[in-house]
């Protein structure tokens, strides 16, 4: 009789425990669909990753997967300005898709503070009062920025801005365009660099950061 | 009946300090990949240490990026090509 009440006891609170552990899941997956769709990755991965928690070593493989969210490149950072006139600025931009086919544009950010490009001893300094600049290795109009190394092509790269948010653009230099650590290319057309760290022109790094 | 005492409470401490320290480096596998994308998001990366509030740390740092808006802008899922 005793050992019937204990054990109901057990079923119990197991039952409780159960209950809050589904609870947790849901609540967990739901809040994981929306920090993934905010991130431009689908929802469904972000529930998934935690409904793995279910496998045997689902823990394990969530955690790696938070790793991996959080180093990867994320799609919002893809250069989607479709509402910024100065993104699509230039003549290597690229050709707007089918009507249906643009993305929305991201959201405009209501800092409107200038940026800084620091690295090889030079530091450049800008803000949205223009809507293009020129990264090039010589001295050029009003628009440029000059990194004064042989690895920089004469002009090198493009920033954009617009809405609080800067776009980075090849512009077919030998020296090569990288985004923390990734090779932009010429056919990437402009992608929005308004979180990254460091860019890469030619054989110098330069790091972002706000005034 | 002291020494017995004794023994326990060292053994209980013991367990304690071996808990907090398991506690704090599983903790740090959450902070570093979340101190990346709360600044990612245009949060300061310091919030991540909700990870150390046993239990409930990793529901409050999703909760906060789950349902703030993001100061760096956030995207939405890329339409299929048509």
């Amino acid at each position: 009789m005793i050992m019937g009440f204990d054990i109901a006891a057990l079923l119990g609170l197991f039952g409780l425990t159960s209950a809050f552990a589904l609870v947790a899941l849901v609540l967990a997956g739901w809040m994981c669909w929306r920090i993934a769709e905010k991130a431009g990755v689908p929802g469904w991965a972000g529930a998934a990753a935690i409904l793995l928690t279910l496998t045997g070593i689902g823990s394990l493989i969530s955690l790696i997967l938070l790793w991996v969210f959080a180093f990867m490149r994320w799609p919002r950072d893809t250069l989607a300005l479709a509402g910024g006139p100065a993104m699509r600025a230039g003549p290597a931009a690229t050709p707007p898709p089918a009507p249906g086919a643009l993305p929305p544009p991201p959201k405009a950010l209501a800092d409107r503070r200038g940026w800084t490009l620091t690295g090889a001893g030079v530091t450049l300094a800008f803000d949205d009062s223009r809507a293009a600049y020129t990264l090039t290795g010589e001295a050029g109009g009003p628009d440029a920025l000059v990194v004064p190394d042989p690895s920089v092509g004469r002009p090198h790269a493009r920033l954009l801005t617009a809405s609080g948010r800067i776009g980075l653009q090849d512009l077919g230099s030998p020296g090569g365009t990288f985004i923390d650590g990734a090779r932009l290319l010429p056919a990437h057309g402009p992608r929005d660099i308004t979180a990254v760290r460091t860019i890469k022109v030619g054989n110098v790094e330069l790091a972002l950061a706000r005034t | 009946m002291m020494t017995v005492i004794g023994w326990l409470i060292g053994l209980g401490m013991f367990a304690l300090m071996a808990i907090l320290v398991v506690h704090v480096l599983f903790a740090l596998l959450l902070i570093v990949p979340s101190w990346r994308i709360f600044e990612r998001a245009g949060f300061s990366g310091l919030l991540a240490l909700f990870h150390l509030v046993p239990v409930v740390g990793p529901f409050i740092v999703m909760a906060i990026l789950a349902f703030s808006d993001w100061p760096n802008g956030e995207g939405r899922p890329q339409p299929a090509p048509q």
